[in-house]
């Protein structure tokens, strides 16, 4: 069996054990779930390492490699957090996204070709490393707002939600916060991969941006952000209570997140695809 | 401890800020002036025009890259339709991002980041993100500005061993028409060299199941089994040459005539002019246009059919038959001119021939593989137009004809274009074996003829020789290693599936598909294409007649000088000989750079540093 099938299948279980923990939720689950996990992270490292050996070059010049990395991104971005905050159920859902970027890649052409001169750039390492990064963070807080959404219903309105600030044994209902400090963690590195990318853009083609459909589509994933970053200070001016801005701003996570899958996978879907230097497989 | 005082000011500032306005407006509400002057200041302070503004552009964003851009009317006509391209050009909808309402939107975006940064400005250091980010923005957007009055970006092609002083900008003039501009540069870009490296060529393996209509690239292992997925198929590649040949060497695999074949050379006055195996089942002959000369290997199963053949061989015209209710009459083959059938109400016209049906080239050029004749019928029932062909007599009785009672069979067309000269070597399986030498379609000589014996032909000057016969002509491939450099690679491949295995060289050259027995699996070993590995400019920029600085460029690495940064862009595809170049001039870049280097590092501020100090001043608090 391949890695690749290997490594989805661990994933799997991983998920699996996520949901047992969440139902037993005894010490050694919580080991065993993140466990399972790190393995699949590790798996998927090496899947990555592989790749970027045998193709003789940064695992990144076209989708296949792309999400392959992606995939590994969102489990360390995952864990990373799954050791700072108790995620509980968060864990299944990751593992699952995970899984699916995997799953996606499979389908892919993983012929290797060689990369054109335009990628052979240290601007290019930082500028997608970065970007992966920060896709990652808003892929767990994709799943941490859909969890809130979800349960948001069944909770009591308690005036009294007891949280932690530390935020260890975050509970579901309080997930809102939680989305917010992921995509905290995820914009500086969207920001630093705009940034890069607008230098190397310069370096290569001569212009740190020329409204090409993938610049102007990871700009917009940056506003959508920015918007998401501040309407908090907007929603209590105009009468919307904090429980309904919350619902507000998950449903907004969710979009946001979809906004990052076009600019990512979707962008040869548009007219203006063609013309582009930029997108995998438009040339 | 200093931090907590920091966070003071903050706190009261903001309290302060609150109070007042709360206090100015029920006191001066008789000063209007002043409450709308606040009011304006309070618009474009507020974070609600802020993400207002970044909603907007969100949209226009969307739609900049959903319609087309910049292209000329005729094409926003073709993709859109008239209407719709004149309301995209109305709303500069086919040119969002340079668009006055675009400008429009960033200086309002300007406004709110410069206002809401002073309302905020509070001079402690956990503001510092805060404020670098917000004018960081300012600054990028400010360097756009410079890039859009005073930078210029264009291209142009040099050729080696010459210099431009130019390049050409590209724009969409007020006639919704692509225009370029000629821009002079202050100095001149010679190209000393153009260097295009290409990587090695990759070579693949490709197979196809037809019944799936699925295609699968392998990989090159040698010696590893590979399963197609989705099939029963294996495949095993058991040996690779980097750089092969195809031997077809001749053999002879019976005694049995199931291929005969001979081999024959020709002999003009002295020395051999050709020479070559003649296989009577397949090629069979050899021409010779110049002399005239037609060379024949004709295989007779019978000593009767022999000697019939040769008789009939003279005084053969090309001839149709043409029978009709039981009756049979002969016409020469004369084009165009109307026979009357007699006693019957039928006419027939024949409108040309061919030696070769199907085949384009003129009747000189056409081997007589396929003669036939295209005759009209006039009869009762109108016109019929039909082919008759002299290898397949029966043809119409298997084809619609309108005129099904008349048979038509046509012979000896090829004689009418029968070379001047005609070489027949005749053989039969019991033995007897001639050659026949027709001259202007008359057998002059018939000579018997052994293996390896010369014989003179009459008066044409030429000698043959058939030094060679093998009853079953065969031909045993080998496959050859030239060199250990990769040249034209070929591999041994074996397929597995529900007819066995079976196994056979595929040649890189070979652009058709090898299939695997029971023609749903095809194979082919093909390359991948040279791709571009590296393309470098030596450039030398001249002043004055010197020159002035040197460098060889390439992609990702450009030339500055006077603050033009000339790029390596591309180059010529086919022959390779001259360079694209782009050129560009950005007096903007240190702001925006700046910009960049604000953002970044008030982002991360914010998110990692800010945090993190708050944390450490709540700590301290708590310990107090
Ligand atoms: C990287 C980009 C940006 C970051 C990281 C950022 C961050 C922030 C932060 C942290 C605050 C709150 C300051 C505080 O509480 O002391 C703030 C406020 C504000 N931001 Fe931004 N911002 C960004 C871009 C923008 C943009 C593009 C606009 C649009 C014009 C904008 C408009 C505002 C406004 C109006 C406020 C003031 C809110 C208020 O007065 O209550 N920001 N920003």
């Amino acid at each position: 069996m391949s890695l690749i099938n290997i490594t989805l299948i661990v994933y799997v279980l991983a998920a699996i054990s996520y949901i047992v923990r969440e139902i037993w939720g005894s010490m050694a689950t919580r080991w065993a779930s993140l466990g399972l996990l790190i393995l699949a992270f590790c798996l998927n490292l090496t899947l990555v390492a592989k790749r970027s050996i045998e193709a003789g070059h940064p695992p990144f010049s076209n989708l296949y490699e792309s999400l392959i990395f992606y995939a590994c991104c969102t489990a360390f971005v995952y864990i990373i957090f799954e050791f700072i905050y108790n995620f509980r159920v968060v864990g299944a859902l990751a593992s699952v996204l995970t899984m699916l970027i995997l799953l996606y890649a499979t389908l892919q052409d993983d012929t290797i070709r060689p990369i054109m001169p335009a990628l052979k750039s240290n601007w290019m390492l930082v500028h997608v490393v970065t970007y992966m990064l920060g896709y990652a963070a808003f892929g767990i807080s994709f799943v941490t707002s859909i969890i809130y959404l979800v349960v948001k219903p069944f909770t009591k309105k308690s005036k009294d939600s007891k949280e932690d600030e530390d935020g260890r044994e975050i509970l579901p209902r309080n997930f809102d916060k939680l989305s917010y400090k992921i995509v905290a963690f995820g914009f500086p590195f969207l920001t630093l991969g705009m940034v890069t990318g607008a230098v190397w853009a310069k370096k290569a083609w001569g212009d740190y941006w020329s409204w090409d459909p993938k610049e102007t589509w990871s700009l917009i994933t940056w506003l959508a952000y920015l918007v998401y970053l501040h309407t908090p200070l907007v929603l209590p001016k105009m009468n919307i209570n904090k429980s309904k801005a919350s619902v507000i701003l998950a449903f907004w996570l969710l979009f946001a997140f979809g906004i990052v899958n076009f600019t990512f996978v979707g962008l040869n879907y548009l007219p203006s695809a063609s013309d582009s230097e930029h997108i995998y497989g438009s040339k | 401890m200093k931090n907590v005082k920091q966070n003071q000011p903050r706190v009261t500032g903001e309290t302060k800020g609150k109070g007042t306005s709360k206090q100015i407006s029920p006191e001066k509400a008789g000063r209007h002036e002043r409450r709308d002057s606040n009011k304006v200041w309070e618009f474009f302070c507020s974070v609600k025009l802020a993400v207002v503004i970044i909603l907007i552009m969100v949209v226009a964003c969307i739609l900049g890259t959903v319609i087309l851009q910049e292209k000329t009317l005729d094409e926003y006509v073709a993709r859109y339709g008239y209407g719709l391209a004149t309301f995209f050009r109305f709303t500069q909808l086919n040119n969002v991002f340079y668009s006055h309402w675009f400008s429009f939107l960033l200086i309002l975006l300007c406004a709110n980041l410069i206002c809401c940064t002073i309302k905020r400005w509070r001079n402690t250091f956990l503001q510092t993100g805060f404020i670098l980010t917000h004018l960081s923005l300012i600054l990028i957007l400010a360097g756009g500005v410079i890039k859009f009055q005073l930078g210029v970006k264009g291209g142009v092609n040099v050729y080696e061993g010459k210099s431009v002083n130019y390049f050409l900008t590209q724009l969409i003039n007020r006639q919704g028409k692509l225009d370029y501009v000629k821009k002079d540069l202050p100095f001149s870009i010679a190209l000393d060299d153009f260097i295009l490296e290409k990587n090695e060529p990759k070579f693949q393996l490709v197979t196809y199941v037809k019944s799936k209509d699925r295609q699968k690239i392998l990989d090159v292992k040698v010696g590893k089994k590979q399963r197609i997925p989705g099939s029963d198929y294996k495949v095993t590649i058991k040996d690779y040459i980097p750089d092969a040949e195809l031997k077809q060497e001749p053999v002879n695999t019976s005694d049995k005539p199931d291929n005969p074949a001979v081999f024959v050379k020709l002999f003009g006055s002295e020395k051999a002019t050709a020479e070559g195996w003649l296989l009577a089942h397949d090629r069979n002959y050899y021409e010779d246009k110049k002399q005239n000369l037609r060379l024949e290997y004709i295989w007779v199963s019978s000593q009767q059919e022999l000697d019939n053949t040769i008789s009939s061989t003279e005084g053969t015209t090309a001839k149709l038959s043409v029978t009709i209710s039981g009756e049979y009459r002969d016409y020469p083959l004369d084009l165009n001119k109307v026979f009357k059938l007699e006693g019957t109400d039928y006419t027939i016209k024949m409108l040309q021939y061919v030696l070769n049906y199907g085949d384009k080239r003129p009747l000189s050029e056409q081997p007589q593989d396929n003669p036939a004749v295209q005759v009209e019928i006039n009869g009762p029932e109108g016109t019929e137009t039909r082919w008759v062909f002299e290898k397949f007599p029966d043809w119409d009785k298997m084809h619609p004809a309108k005129y099904k009672n008349v048979k038509i069979t046509c012979s000896g067309i090829a004689s009418t274009y029968m070379a001047k000269n005609t070489i027949r070597i005749f053989q039969s399986p019991e033995g007897k074996q001639v050659i026949v030498y027709i001259k202007d379609k008359r057998v002059v000589e018939t000579i018997p003829w052994e293996l390896g014996e010369k014989y003179t032909i009459a008066d044409t000057g030429n000698q043959i020789t058939v030094s060679d016969y093998f009853p079953s002509f065969d031909f045993k491939k080998e496959v050859i290693k030239k060199s250990d450099t990769v040249g034209i690679p070929a591999i041994y491949v074996e397929a597995e599936g529900p007819a066995g295995k079976v196994g056979d060289w595929l040649f890189s050259n070979n652009q058709y598909a090898t299939w695997y027995t029971d023609n749903n699996l095809a194979l082919v070993y093909e390359s991948t294409g040279e791709s571009v590995k590296h393309f470098t400019s030596k450039l030398r920029i001249e002043e004055n007649g010197q020159t002035v600085t040197e460098k060889t460029i390439r992609v990702n690495d450009p030339l500055k000088y006077k603050g033009y940064v000339i790029y390596q862009s591309s180059y010529d595809p086919e022959a390779g000989t001259f360079s694209g170049l782009q050129i560009a001039k950005d007096p903007g870049i240190p702001v925006v750079y700046t910009g960049f280097g604000a953002l970044c590092f008030g982002v991360v501020f914010i998110f990692y540093i800010k945090p993190f100090l708050r944390k450490k001043q709540k700590k301290a608090a708590e310990g107090q």
